[in-house]
């Protein structure tokens, strides 16, 4: 008889030691924060989410069988298959979800595919997407069955289900990572993406899509958490503990698959030769040149802005969306492209803030060049995002064009000014080598998209407001004070950035 | 020179003179980084004076930045940029005339980096950056040039670069001062040598006082 150790006793023994390994790592990253922000980040959370969950089941309407309720009941299944097809998009982007630890800080300990698979799915809820769609979803339920004594199971199938999806989106995601770093696998994974795109415009072209989407299988989760406490529900509520089981074990396949192949894109980013060019005409020009190659050769921003450049526009196309719409998708897009590396704006110099803050040139070029190039980031994403919506929603009237630019012009101010406060406020040390690194921590992040998401979306809102208004001057002229109060707060961030003490600091902590 | 409530830096008095390399000595931690970087105009110093070519650094930090070449001790590379990218930003934001170009040239070359100009520095080795940037801090000839730890992790061929890179410095006129706790290649390249001790000069000698057994023994006792 064989006295080798079977490979479920080997996998069981790696998934405990993993689950151990994550928790020293999380206890690691949590000690790193201040306890304040911690405990307010995390309070503030619950609150939000507790009163998603109960807050709207008693709102006027709520749980009416012949109103809105009964349509939002309807259109569950929609959401929570929407919730899955983003979550899968987000992980594919973001090759696996992000890191608990960095690639390079990880290199020096036995940091397994496993740990790395588990704490990737820990941190894939601590972002403003995920959470909002959780919110929505979770007072949709609410909404939609009313103040009735067994909300509470209805939510648990609910969180299941988000629970369980964000588990298969990222069991998505480390598979199509593994494909990417296979052989031929950047033209394959491409390939399958433009195939999606092609399917899912066939299916709308169509009109094949809203029955598809009524069709899926969705439906019976919605059917399930809807009933009384009883065999169908406990089958539903079995069922979505086992597939996000199932999900969260199978993930480490692929995740171990993908630790052992290298990871092409950033391999060809570290080793890619550009030939020179001719010498730059001033110092603004040499300082944006250097800034835009950090941007545009770095591989998180460079799908990161694809997807937000296709994303938003594909959802407008498909969903038929009106100019007046439109007007709150450049908000969106703008706060995505600033979460890339706006919100950390000086940390894409990393290790080569030092020798770039010896250099002999104005403080105030090198913050003009950083905004610009942030600026034009956020441009060429709004602007894909409006081309893109611009081909279904037909000719704007004067004032739909006009909410459009005004909407362009005021949140790419207000991003690109909030962004530079914040980069200069808090520094963070991050290696955007990596598809899966992010600019600041998970916290700050979600506390930086939230911000960006509410400020923008208002402006997105007000605008959508102004366009269904006759004339096109209005919507301009409130454009007016706005940009001004968003550009006095930019010119009052280029002084600052003028403080040799402010830089210092900055320089310091992005260095690492 | 603080930072909150530590103290990283106090109590240095040092000058070094034109056509000298001074060598900053002394363990980690004791304050030689962080004496380069406000020499090199990168943190202001929050209280004493600092002068660069004999200008005030708090001042004139652009002045003084212009005379200045510095090679920081971490990295120095900004990651996604080509040598040959690092090099045109310097050139154009130092205001250098016609022949920069050869001048690079050639100390990539010497460097062993001329095959790799076009290639972004996020690849390269640590001994690589190391030596990209003694070049970055070279390749204008500055009348004051600052090297933090630049041999470190450094192949024999871009240790002897270096050394020429100070002669070269130094027969030209400039002050050169090279950050090292690496005390062998420290007195084979500097005529002085000032050791640092938690943020505190505590001695300056000439370099050739640091050689052999004796002057290990010697700088082991300015270090205790």
């Amino acid at each position: 008889m064989s006295t080798a150790a079977s490979w479920t006793d080997t996998a069981r023994r790696e998934a405990r030691s993993s689950l151990v390994d994550v928790g020293h790592l999380v206890r690691f990253r949590v000690g790193t924060l201040p306890r304040r922000t911690l405990r307010g980040g995390l309070v503030g959370v619950l609150a939000l989410t507790a009163g998603s969950a109960t807050v709207p089941a008693w709102v006027p309407g709520a749980g009416d069988p012949d109103g809105r309720a009964s349509d939002l009941l309807l259109l569950l299944g929609t959401g929570l298959t929407s919730f899955l097809l983003l979550g899968v998009l987000a992980a594919a982007t973001g090759g696996g979800g992000r890191e608990l630890i960095a690639r390079d800080h990880a290199a020096a300990y036995p940091v397994g595919p496993t740990t790395d698979h588990l704490g990737a799915l820990l941190l894939a809820p601590l972002t403003i997407a995920w959470l909002l769609q959780a919110w929505l979803l979770l007072g949709a339920t609410a909404y939609a069955l009313g103040p009735r004594p067994l909300l509470v199971s209805a939510q648990v199938v609910v969180v299941l289900w988000l629970l369980a999806a964000t588990a298969v989106a990222q069991l998505v995601g480390w598979t199509l990572e593994a494909l990417r770093r296979g052989p031929y696998g950047v033209p394959l994974v491409r390939g399958l993406g433009l195939a999606v795109v092609l399917a899912v415009t066939g299916l709308v072209v169509t009109d094949r899509l809203l029955p598809l989407l009524d069709a899926s299988p969705t439906t019976v989760v919605v059917i399930g958490l809807a009933s009384t406490p009883g065999v169908r529900w406990a089958l539903t509520v079995a069922g979505l503990l086992l597939a996000l089981l199932v999900a969260v074990a199978l993930g480490a396949v692929p995740a171990h698959l993908a630790a052992r192949r290298l990871p092409v894109d950033e391999a060809r980013a570290e080793t890619g030769t550009h030939r020179a060019r001719p010498a730059p005409r001033s110092d603004l020009a040499a300082l944006v040149r250097l800034d835009r190659a950090s941007v545009w050769r770095a591989v998180p921003t460079r799908r990161g802005v694809l997807v937000l450049a296709g994303g938003p526009g594909l959802v407008a196309v498909l969903g038929d969306l009106p100019w007046e719409s439109v007007t709150v998708l450049p908000g969106l897009v703008a706060s995505g492209a600033a979460l890339l590396f706006g919100v950390n704006a000086w940390c894409l110099d990393e290790r080569g803030a030092l020798w770039r803050e010896s250099l002999p040139v104005d403080p105030g070029t090198v913050f003009t060049a950083r905004a610009l190039v942030l600026a034009e980031l956020l441009l060429v994403g709004s602007l894909a995002t409006v081309a893109l919506a611009a081909t279904r929603a037909g000719v704007p009237t004067p004032g739909e064009a006009a909410a459009v630019v005004a909407t362009l012009a005021v949140v790419l101010v207000q991003v690109v000014g909030a962004s530079m406060r914040w980069s200069a406020a808090h520094p963070y040390p991050a290696d955007l080598r990596s598809a899966r690194a992010t600019p600041a921590p998970p916290l700050a992040m979600v506390g930086y998209s939230a911000r960006l998401a509410l400020a923008t979306t208002l402006t997105g809102v007000l605008f959508s407001l102004l366009a269904r208004l006759p004339g096109w001057h209005v919507p301009l002229l409130v454009a007016v004070p706005m940009l001004c109060w968003s550009a006095a707060r930019l010119v009052r961030q280029h002084r600052a950035w003028a403080d040799p003490l402010v830089r210092a600091r900055v320089v310091g902590a992005v260095a690492g | 020179m603080r930072f909150g409530a530590v103290e990283a830096v106090g109590g240095i008095s040092l000058t070094a003179a034109a056509g000298r390399a001074t060598a900053l000595l002394g363990r980690n931690g004791a304050g030689k980084s962080t004496t380069m970087r406000v020499l090199a105009g990168v943190v202001p110093a929050t209280s004493g004076e600092v002068r660069v070519g004999g200008l005030d650094v708090r001042r004139e930090r652009l002045a003084v930045q212009r005379l200045v070449g510095y090679c920081p001790d971490v990295g120095g590379l900004v990651p996604r940029a080509t040598p040959w990218e690092h090099l045109q930003l310097a050139a154009r934001l130092r205001r250098l005339g016609p022949g920069w170009e050869d001048r690079a040239r050639d100390l990539l070359e010497r460097f062993e980096l001329g095959g790799v100009a076009h290639r972004v520095t996020s690849g390269f080795s640590h001994g690589m950056g190391r030596r990209l940037s003694v070049v970055l801090a070279a390749v204008h000839e500055p009348p004051v040039l600052l090297l933090d730890e630049p041999f470190d992790g450094v192949d024999p061929i871009g240790v002897e670069a270096t050394f020429d890179v100070v002669a070269d410095a130094r027969a030209r006129g400039a002050c050169v001062l090279v950050s090292t706790h690496l005390r062998e290649l420290a007195v084979e390249v500097c005529t002085e040598v000032a050791v640092l001790r938690a943020g505190a000069q505590v001695a300056t000698l000439p370099a050739a006082r640091m050689l052999g057994e004796d002057g290990a023994r010697e700088y082991r006792s300015l270090l205790d």
